[in-house]
């Protein structure tokens, strides 16, 4: 039963990744892609980490799949052209590399190539089962982590992975300084722009009467360039 | 249960998810397209690492929970990575007026 459930999502999910890289419209493509990152939790709770399954919809459906949808509306192509695929030489290419990606790794899963002998790869057949709480008896080891997976985490970040947390809190950091750094817009103040060609179409009409066409058509061509 | 989900079968799912992105990131033009398809790419890996994580042996020096940390720190990276591919993206939108990556060819300005 669980069999026929994990074909149904991964099949829902592939479909919403070629429905990603496919679709012409980009905002269709960005919500098939919200629908592969659901599809990923799901395949998330088949296994067991419901913490992260909820992490993923919080973190990707509702910060990067939005700012996603952010850049679309602000860089929205003003040629009218559809830039948005690729040139057909390119196409066959990249397919094939992908093919060829997952032709790799597909052979690495079939025939288990695992790093010599330090993992059996005959124990995957079945997930390893978790340990029974007796009444009253508080759960330890992988039982306590898959049960009360919140509490773990919050453990783990906070003892065992203590530097890795603070790295990712200094990375976070960073981006967050770096995003709007990069992005921010300088204030250009419009008015300056104007008085410089004005002052010398001023000063150059009264000395020069019939060239002033000319001034006229320099003038507009030097804001231009400005 | 008698009839579980085989490792193999996740990792199926991660690989053609992966091969998915890929393929996407080199066929797309628009940069938006392309960090959709490299998103994809990290999802997969995330769930390579959370199978391993469910059936793989029990490690004691690395605690209960390895998979599904590294998990968490592969997520924070790519959310970061999208902020700051948004930034840039809007920049070169400002520079060219296209979000087109065939536009992006030159260091300069």
């Amino acid at each position: 039963m669980i069999q026929v459930l994990f074909v149904v999502i991964a099949a829902v999910g592939l479909a919403a990744a070629l429905g990603t890289i496919l679709a012409r419209n980009l905002v269709r493509a960005a919500l098939y892609l919200i629908g592969f990152f659901f599809t990923v939790a799901c395949v998330f709770v088949l296994l067991e980490a419901e913490f992260l399954a909820a992490l993923q919809v919080l973190v990707y459906i509702g910060a990067v799949a939005i700012l996603l949808m952010f850049g679309i509306m602000l860089t929205r192509n003003i040629q009218g052209d559809d830039p948005s695929s690729a040139m057909s030489v390119w196409k066959v290419p990249g397919l094939a590399a992908g093919f060829c990606v997952f032709a790799v790794l597909a052979y690495g899963i079939t025939e288990q190539k695992g790093i010599g002998t330090r993992y059996s790869w005959a124990a995957t057949e079945r997930r390893p089962s978790l340990e029974q709480v007796k009444e009253g008896a508080t759960a330890t080891g992988r039982t306590e982590a898959v049960n009360e997976m919140a509490k773990v985490v919050g453990r783990e970040l906070m003892t065992r992975y203590l530097i890795a947390f603070e790295v990712a809190g200094l990375l976070l950091t960073a981006a967050l300084v770096g995003a709007i750094a990069i992005a921010h817009r300088e204030e250009v103040d419009p008015s300056a722009a104007r008085i410089a060609p004005r002052s010398a179409q001023e000063t150059g009409a009264p000395a020069n009467g019939p060239g002033s066409p000319a001034i006229a058509v320099a003038a507009p061509a030097a804001t231009e360039s400005h | 249960m008698s009839n579980d989900i085989p490792l193999t079968w996740f990792l199926y799912f991660a690989a053609a998810s992966f091969a998915v992105g890929l393929a996407g990131v080199l066929i797309r033009r628009n940069a938006i397209a392309v960090l959709m398809a490299i998103e994809i790419m990290l999802n997969a890996a995330n769930v390579n690492l959370v199978a391993f994580w469910r059936y793989g042996p029990d490690r004691p020096d690395a605690g209960p929970l390895a998979g599904v940390i590294l998990a968490i720190m592969v997520l924070t990276v790519a959310a970061s990575e999208v902020a700051v591919g948004i930034g840039l993206i809007l920049l070169c939108y400002r520079r060219w007026h296209a979000a087109d990556v065939d536009r992006y060819d030159s260091l300069e300005g």
